[in-house]
């Protein structure tokens, strides 16, 4: 076995077993939130999944400027693996956000929360991302476009990130837990048995996700390299 | 900001502006204003920001479970008079998570709680 599979076979595993104990512990383990109650669990989703959305993202951001840079067809595979299971993700976080708001807030969606449209703004550029490297044949072509579309599309999470400051409170999403904007300290208003389990989920995120991106290059360079060789046995 | 939601103060402020259209008022619920009628499925509440200007609100429809006084609440309707009438009640929740101190409770004792109310 190579150095590769032992390591796409490590984070498959890992993560697996990682968000399965992550479950029990938020469930079986962890008090209930005072005035939200059972609801507040889906945050243990929620949460990592924003977390990790916004990382892909800005990997694809990374990439895109390296391939604009280097024009390497490696840095334009890393993009688009990301662009993708950032988009998986993200469609999650709007999921689990509208599973969280229904009974929270007494609604699934409301157009007028700066933070949701905003968040589908992000999921819909994405989608435009794939839809505009479907439509190039050209494969230099398609990277170079699709690497301004992921750079300009991740401008969009610093204004996910600061939309509630920006409208002043007047969204459904309450201001951040972790850092007061008055003040800007972090000093969190979260009980410790409640937040104890968040930053041991986002690690077993991140790992699932590292998992998903490195198999989904894989297949990526594969792809590449079988085209590369069609067009030479053609000529 | 209209496009998000006024407040009551706004409201108040300009009554003409606001008669018979469509809007969303946010502010917290008034302590010692909300009538809750469980037969009719009606509640009836005050809105305020600062405690003393208020608007009495009237909605016809299912209280939220994390509806309480002095709670954050957006209500989306229509200024009838002096009165709003809601067609939809939204709660909003603050960014504080909390247990309970020396006491873990399990989901059975909160749905038990919720019925209770």
């Amino acid at each position: 076995m190579d150095r590769m599979k032992k390591i796409v076979l490590f984070l498959e595993w890992g993560s697996i077993l990682g968000l399965l104990g992550c479950g029990l512990w938020v469930f079986l383990w962890t008090p209930l939130e005072i005035s939200q109650g059972f609801p507040q669990k889906i945050m243990y989703l929620h949460v990592p999944t924003v977390i990790i959305a916004y990382l892909a993202f800005f990997v694809v951001f990374v990439y895109s400027i390296a391939y604009l840079w280097k024009r390497e067809l490696m840095f334009d595979q890393m993009a688009k693996a990301s662009a993708e299971v950032g988009l998986v993700f993200c469609a999650l976080v709007l999921i689990t956000g509208a599973i969280w708001g229904k009974p929270i807030w007494g609604t699934y969606w409301a157009w007028w929360d700066v933070r949701l449209v905003t968040t589908l703004l992000l999921f819909l550029i994405f989608m435009g991302y794939f839809l505009l490297r479907m439509s190039i044949n050209d494969r230099d072509k398609e990277a170079r476009l699709a690497a301004v579309l992921g750079i300009i599309g991740c401008l969009d999470i610093p204004i996910i990130h600061k939309s509630i400051e920006w409208a002043k409170g007047r969204t459904l999403h309450q201001p951040s837990t972790f850092f007061k904007v008055e003040t800007g300290e972090i000093n969190p208003s979260i009980s410790d048995v409640l937040s104890d389990p968040l930053p041991v989920a986002i690690f077993f995120m991140l790992t699932l996700y590292l998992y998903l991106l490195l198999l989904r290059y894989q297949i990526e360079k594969h792809q590449d390299e079988l085209y590369q060789l069609l067009a030479e046995t053609q000529d | 900001m209209s496009v998000f939601f006024y407040t009551p103060v706004e409201v108040l402020a300009n009554p003409s502006m606001f008669e018979n259209k469509t809007i969303r008022i946010g502010a917290l619920v008034q302590r010692g204003s909300v009538e809750w009628d469980a037969q009719d499925i009606r509640l009836s509440f005050n809105i305020t920001e600062d405690g003393k200007k208020n608007i009495p609100v009237f909605y016809d429809g299912v209280k939220p479970d994390l509806f309480r006084e002095g709670q954050g609440v957006v209500v989306e309707g229509k200024m009838k008079g002096q009165r709003f009438e809601a067609v939809q009640l939204l709660v909003k929740h603050s960014e504080d998570y909390t247990v309970e101190t020396e006491h873990k409770k399990t989901k059975e004792d909160y749905y038990k709680s919720i019925q209770a109310q």
